[in-house]
């Protein structure tokens, strides 16, 4: 058989799998702790077929990487498993904050993140939503990227979901507003310290920034009691560090995906940040510690299942090294 | 027809024939980057087109009740880049060009200069030990003064790298290296979050099977 | 003693009174009537208000001590201004805890005065009204003279290191590994009649490391016009693929062969991210480049490039100043330029005056920064450890230099 017709039976089978799983198995699927077991079982022996193939010299294609982690991560989805979860120092940090914050508090939350990254970003999102509505705080919520302010209105759902009583509770214009994006990066944050109003005209569905009751006594970052960025690369918290916190004194934490958040630590230990969420983890404790248990909780499972075969294929991929080494010696 | 479920089958096409790079360059990649880019190129246009033209310039100077003359300065630098299109005046798109890079420069310097340079040098000064410390701070702080002066030292370019200052150096790059490990880890976390998304919009979204 | 108390009592309410009749009492401009029947809260105490200092005069500081009743029997504050006609604005509600507020709307050089009033279920307990005071427009912010300071020995530096460069002498700069892999790349992807991809970062012309990449290019197009290769530079900005059709155009033209260069060579693609990844993806996997340049800005398609350039067997040299995506340059890569080394490696490659005097000022810089650092923490420690006073004068010192507030 050509590589070609394998290559028509392969997607022929994708196809067919999909289908299946559409169409023909229980929904939603929920695997046994009997099948969980097994399943991690039957994993570890293919480590341990795939390490002894390295000892022969028999390396693995690099599509069968990609489909271990695939498994990895899919599997978990159906498994019952409770992970354990230590709050860390700067996520909880990052709570105390806004524990401190009396009812009426004004929240300035900046939405500097788009769909891609929404998995890791998203759950802090609808934590933090949720828990500024149950809280009476006031949230103004903006975004340096055009898909954040849309992002923001899928937290504010999600809360609403979660708690249906906020539905009744919060009231637009008065208990948060969605000021919408504005282009032009770290400029913005600049012009915002002279006046947001001539940064933000109009809310995001064209309502005069002065006719809006929870904003039209904002002038400034000097009325702002507190700030939380979502960021995903830049414009993000590191240009709201360095305009916002440095020279205009805004007290702000950050929830960031797992890449930037290295850079961010920086800002954290110099205390020019109160806080830090980093990643799927920082989400997940958030979860944990305001205890609104959501999708970064899920995630986390599949997530560090992940990690457990990237360590394996690590630790396979330095056999295969030293072995070839050896060799070449 | 119910355009939700055709978004999320679309979607879901979409996906998998992105997924199926990792296989081989094939059809179902070609076609799905094709759509994606020509569809996120429109997306930006009009995204600048409301958010720059109509949102900064229209509304700000024109429909204003009280207009700000100065965002015409805006649009005649804007138009002036447009001047590239002719070969006899394009060097005209250069002053745009520079005033953007200079007025950048500009707020960058001080930017930089305070929260990157004064800022983090500050808080680095650090006492090696206090009393009362436990022995875990004390390396914690003397570990951070090594990185931070060696890491330094790696980026000085006036002096070649040898004797002490050469040893300096390499320390500085074992600590980049270190540093670079876990930065490492923390994308390879960043980077299944992100097919977590996908498979979690496939099996939950579409496919409904997940709890 | 006893009677000592009551003497001083009696002194106490006595110049408290004389103080209230003195005052105007804000009774015109605040709502202290008592509709409950409820006590009023404790007023505040001790407000000021101050000229905000350093500024273009249009902030006036207000502070206060808060009332003794805060936080548990009031609702908040209220501030009233006060213009100089004796017409009264309330200008923000403030939640209990607070003890200051900033008054941004004010005019320059028009004298205000200011009332705080505590609002407590029985009415508005007003403060005294403070003194005329007027926000004043400084020249000159002393506060961050030091930021001037030090700015000036680092501009200066860079200054005179520039026109010592431009007179003729020539600067040190020491050698950056993987530069000299850049010819040796080109020429290799000459050999096989492959081309070359040059990625200059998904950042547009504002930001510093796209210019360094596209001095960069500058050099590696000469080559590349030299040996009459090809280049391949798809871009995510439009700035930058006018400015790289320029900087190519140029190369074409200072090596003889102005009829090589063609626009076709840079395209733009999209500014949305991941739909350029997917498309550069896809150029390398069809073109097959036997070197890939990726020198710019990089985020979360650094590690996507470089493995799918690594499936193509292609020759990589990276460089980049974002952190986050260096370790993955660092692991698929050939050569990686680290940070500032990109920087470097503009100015080493282009020898321009104006970057190698950036770097030798840079390095000024860094001299001041490291000095600083061992000398504050040999006295912070020193100070802490065995209350030495000269120690203490000397962490002042550093501290008043680099302070930011």
């Amino acid at each position: 058989m050509n590589t070609r017709m394998k290559e028509i039976i392969a997607t022929v089978a994708i196809v067919a799998f999909f289908l299946i799983c559409k169409y023909v198995l229980p929904k939603p699927l929920e695997f046994s702790p009997l099948v969980s077991n097994l399943i991690i079982g039957a994993m570890a022996v293919v480590f341990i077929i795939i390490l002894i193939r390295t000892l022969q010299g028999k390396y693995i294609e690099r599509r069968i990487v990609f489909l271990l982690v695939g498994i990895a991560l899919l599997l978990p989805f159906f498994m019952q498993f409770d992970l354990p979860l230590q709050v860390s120092p700067e996520v909880k940090a990052t709570y105390d904050a806004l524990e401190s914050l009396p009812p009426g508090s004004k929240v300035l939350a900046s939405f500097d993140y788009d769909p891609p990254s929404a998995p890791e970003l998203q759950p802090m999102a609808d934590a933090f939503m949720q828990y500024a509505f149950e809280n009476d705080l006031k949230v103004i919520i903006m975004g340096l990227w055009p898909q954040g302010p849309q992002q923001a209105n899928q937290s504010i759902e999600a809360a609403f979901v979660a708690n249906p009583a906020l539905r009744e509770k919060v009231e637009y214009g008065v208990d948060y507003v969605n000021l919408g994006f504005q282009a032009g990066n770290e400029f913005v944050i600049v012009g915002m310290g002279k006046g947001f109003r001539s940064m933000f005209p109009t809310d995001m569905n064209g309502t005069p920034y002065d006719s809006i009751p929870l904003v039209k006594n904002i002038t400034n970052f000097g009325n702002i009691d507190f700030s939380l960025n979502f960021s995903a690369g830049k414009p993000g918290t590191v240009e709201w560090v360095q305009v916002g916190v440095d020279r205009y004194k805004l007290r702000m934490a950050a929830g960031n995906t797992a890449v930037q958040a290295p850079a961010v630590y920086p800002y954290l230990n110099a205390g020019q940040i109160v806080g830090l969420m980093g990643g799927m983890s920082g989400a997940a404790e958030f979860e944990k510690i305001t205890g609104k248990t959501g999708k970064a909780t899920t995630y986390l499972l599949s997530q560090s299942s992940a990690h457990l075969v990237v360590i394996g294929l690590i630790i396979i991929g330095n056999v295969a090294f030293f072995r070839e080494k050896k060799g070449g010696k | 027809m119910d355009w939700q479920i055709f978004g999320v089958w679309l979607a879901a096409f979409m996906t998998l024939g992105i997924i199926s790079f990792l296989y081989k360059d094939n059809v179902f990649y070609k076609a799905a980057e094709a759509i994606f880019i020509g569809i996120s190129a429109g997306y930006w246009f009009i995204v600048f087109f409301w958010d720059s033209m109509v949102g900064k310039f229209y509304v700000q100077a024109i429909e204003s009740p009280e207009p700000e003359h100065h965002v015409w300065v805006g649009l005649i630098l804007g138009i002036l880049m447009l001047a590239r299109l002719s070969n006899k005046v394009g060097w005209i798109a250069r002053w745009p060009l520079a005033f953007v890079v200079g007025a950048t420069a500009g707020l960058y310097m001080m930017m930089f200069f305070v929260s990157n340079a004064m800022v983090q040098v500050q808080s680095t000064i650090m006492p090696l030990w206090e009393t009362g410390d436990g022995w875990f701070t004390v390396f914690n702080n003397i570990v951070i003064i090594i990185g931070v002066t060696c890491g330094l030292v790696y980026f000085f370019f006036s002096k070649k790298h040898e004797g002490a200052f050469g040893v300096a150096a390499k320390i500085g790059i074992w600590f980049l290296m270190v540093t670079f490990g876990a930065s490492f880890g923390y994308t390879v976390m960043s980077r299944m979050s992100l097919m977590l998304g996908r498979l979690d919009f496939l099996f939950g979204t579409w496919l409904e099977m997940i709890p | 003693m006893t009677k000592q108390a009551i003497l001083a009592g009696v002194i106490l309410v006595v110049l408290l009174s004389a103080g209230a009749f003195g005052q105007d009492r804000p009774e015109a401009v605040v709502d202290s009537s008592n509709l409950t029947g409820a006590i009023l809260p404790a007023p505040v105490t001790n407000i000021e208000a101050k000229n905000h200092k350093y500024d273009d005069g249009e902030r006036i500081d207000l502070f206060w001590e808060k009332s003794v009743d805060d936080p548990d029997n009031i609702f908040g504050y209220k501030v009233y201004r006060i213009d100089k006609d004796g017409a009264s604005e309330l200008v923000r509600e403030l939640l209990p805890g607070t003890t200051e507020y900033f008054d941004e709307e004010v005019e320059n050089d028009v004298p205000y005065q200011y009332i705080v009033a505590v609002v407590g279920e029985a009415g508005e307990a007003p403060s005294e009204m403070t003194p005329e005071v007027m926000a004043a427009w400084e020249f000159f912010n002393f506060s961050k003279l030091n930021i001037l300071i030090l700015g000036f020995i680092v501009c200066g530096s860079v200054l005179f290191f520039i026109s010592s460069a431009k007179s003729g002498k020539k600067l040190f700069i020491r050698k950056i590994g993987g530069l000299e892999a850049l010819e040796e790349a080109v020429g290799r992807a000459t050999e096989m009649g492959r081309p070359i991809l040059f990625i200059p970062g998904i950042l547009d012309l504002d930001d510093v490391q796209t210019l360094a990449a596209i001095t960069i290019l500058g050099k590696v197009s000469r080559v590349i016009a030299d040996y009459d290769s090809k280049i391949l530079m798809p871009v995510s900005r439009s700035l930058v693929m006018t400015s790289a059709r320029e900087t190519i155009k140029e190369s074409y033209m200072s090596a003889g062969r102005p009829d090589g260069y063609n626009d076709n060579m840079v395209q733009y693609i999209t500014d949305e991210q991941f739909g350029y990844v997917a498309a550069v993806n896809g150029i390398m996997v069809r073109e097959k480049p036997a070197t890939c340049l990726y020198l710019g800005a990089f985020f979360a398609e650094s590690l996507i490039l470089a493995e799918t350039g690594n499936s193509i067997g292609a020759i990589q040299i990276a460089g980049t100043a974002r952190p986050g995506q260096l370790p993955f340059f660092v692991a698929a890569c050939d050569y990686t330029l680290i940070g500032e080394e990109l920087f470097a490696a503009s100015a080493y490659l282009s020898g321009d005056p104006k970057q190698l005097g950036s770097l030798k000022g840079q390095d000024i810089g860094k001299i001041v920064a490291m000095s600083a650092i061992i000398l504050g923490t040999l006295a912070m420690t020193f100070a802490s450890a065995w209350e030495l006073g000269f120690m203490q004068s000397l962490l002042d010192i550093l501290n008043s230099i680099f302070v930011t507030n």
